[in-house]
């Protein structure tokens, strides 16, 4: 809106003077509008219709005086923001001071000085001008905060809420390079998934899959697990990256058994149609390489390291319903779970057995040591890789 | 009431009036014909409102009569409706049937002063 566009509303009870002021303002480029009254001058600006910049407001008036007009004006939610300039006499400052206290803008003294009436007007309609370009702005960045908003969860639906969240956060980049870090890693599969992918109709699998996939991602994200990737009945899932969680290992486990839990109503229901299927899960923790994996067109946002691999063999070592956690994690939550051995199991690629519990339950929280828990110690031993 | 140095007609005020319209004649001429309508108007208020005794509905047509009346140069009736409506400002109704009979002949006068002066058939 340039100033030569720019309306102003003059309210005046005389036409005397509405027709002066009128005359005025052509004469300084700046077009009008008339209202005998604040009533009438509330029905224009609350009308819309007109593209009032400015609102000339006189004092002393029938019907709606200016103090009223002001008050209304200011308390609306819209037009709070219109610039009111008072007419007024030099008789008249005491008003004056009252109205500019009320958030009037400024006065105009009678009789008007042309320069005088052009240069106030002006500022008015500039502030004016100001206030909708940042209102528009405001508008305009809340629009784009919602368009990143629904790319972000457009994204999550096909990556992990924390890999969605990390590739729009600053840190991001370092982040997706590759670092090493302390991390505990997550395989788990079904058991009878073979036979009955044979057995079954194309579209019972997928069902089930399905089922499975939705129940075992919810607990994922209840958990804060990352998810690197799902392969028919197999997943794995990782711990304190990119999000550090200092409870890293107690969160793999308690996702286990929350899974475990789970897996058993899936797998009654499953039963019932004649679908014979188990669960099995391997946890390890140790340090291993994370980021950006893969080539340009496909990468994974995924871990690398002894880890991975022995939580994987421990998956596969695992019998329908146990959750194999290796020694190392073990110690982070002896005192959180109740185990037991299951003897030393030869891992394939490993030249030396080890020796991994079964992990029966939580133990009670009382009984705990609650707090005691998981050390982490992954803040101290970052490494960028 | 002092009126000294307030003239009928001030034609400096009416001077500045053509300089800020460019010399727009025919626009003075019916700016001074609404303000003869809008002018008895209040003055009919003013009058009413004396003869009634009060004081408070008297403000607004004075100030306004005040008003219209400087913006056109008629600075003799501006301050008499001044005073009336600082009077009626203060609630004093002494005096107020003697200064709305003063505006009155002093309208009449302003309206043959803008004859006088060819704004006015």
């Amino acid at each position: 809106m340039s100033p030569s566009r720019a309306v102003a509303l003059i309210v005046d009870d005389s036409a005397v003077n509405r027709k002066v002021l009128a005359r005025h303002l052509e004469s300084l480029d700046i077009a009008s509008c008339e209202a005998e009254n604040g009533r009438e001058a509330l029905e224009v600006l609350r009308s819309g219709g007109s593209d009032v910049g400015v609102v000339l407001l006189d004092i002393v008036m029938p019907e709606m005086d200016g103090y009223e007009t002001l008050a209304a004006i200011k308390a609306h939610e819209t037009l709070r923001h219109l610039p009111v300039i008072m007419i007024s006499g030099v008789e008249e400052l005491d008003s004056v001071v009252r109205c500019i206290e009320m958030g009037a803008t400024d006065y105009l003294p009678k009789p008007f000085d042309p320069a005088i009436l052009g240069a106030r007007i002006r500022a008015s309609l500039a502030g004016k001008r100001l206030h909708d370009l940042e209102v528009e702005s405001a508008a305009r960045q809340a629009e784009l905060l919602h368009t990143i908003e629904l790319q972000k969860e457009e994204l999550s639906r096909f990556l992990s809420p924390q890999v969605a969240a990390l590739v729009s956060s600053p840190e991001g980049a370092q982040l997706l390079a590759g670092h090493r870090r302390l991390a505990t890693s997550v395989f788990c599969d079904l058991r009878g998934f073979t036979p009955f992918s044979e057995a079954a109709e194309p579209e019972e699998v997928l069902g089930v899959l399905r089922e499975y996939h939705k129940a075992m991602g919810e607990l994922i994200v209840e958990h804060g697990g990352t998810l690197e990737h799902f392969a028919g009945d197999g997943m794995m899932v990782f711990f304190n990256d990119p999000v550090r969680q200092d409870d890293h290992v107690e969160r793999a486990v308690r996702m286990s058994l929350a899974m475990r839990d789970r897996f058993e109503e899936l797998a009654a229901e499953w039963s019932r149609r004649g679908y014979v299927l188990g669960f099995g899960v391997g946890i390890d923790t140790g340090y291993a390489t994370l980021g950006r994996i893969g080539f340009e067109g496909r990468y994974d946002y995924g871990m690398v390291g002894t880890a991975v691999i022995v939580a994987s063999r421990l998956s596969s070592a695992a019998t329908a319903g146990q959750i194999l956690l290796s020694p190392q994690s073990h110690e982070y939550v002896r005192d959180l779970v109740e185990a037991e051995g299951v003897g030393e199991i030869n891992l394939k690629g490993f030249s030396r057995p080890i020796a991994p519990v079964n992990v029966l339950r939580a133990r009670p929280a009382a009984a705990s040591g609650a707090g005691v828990a998981v050390a982490s110690g992954a803040s101290r031993s970052d490494v960028t890789a | 009431m002092n009126l000294d140095g307030a003239p009928v007609l001030d034609d400096a005020v009416l001077d500045e009036l053509r300089d800020a319209t460019g010399g727009d004649e025919e626009f003075i001429v019916d700016l001074v014909e609404t303000y003869a309508t809008e002018g008895a108007a209040n003055l009919d208020g003013i009058l009413a409102a004396a003869a009634a005794g009060d004081p408070a509905s008297i403000v607004r047509p004075a100030h306004t009569l005040k008003s219209s009346s400087a913006s056109l140069g008629a600075m003799r009736l501006s301050a008499i409706a001044r005073t009336i409506e600082e009077a009626g400002r203060a609630g004093v109704s002494d005096g107020l049937a003697a200064d709305a009979e003063l505006a009155r002949s002093t309208w009449v006068e302003t309206l043959e002063a803008f004859v006088a002066a060819g704004l006015r058939r």
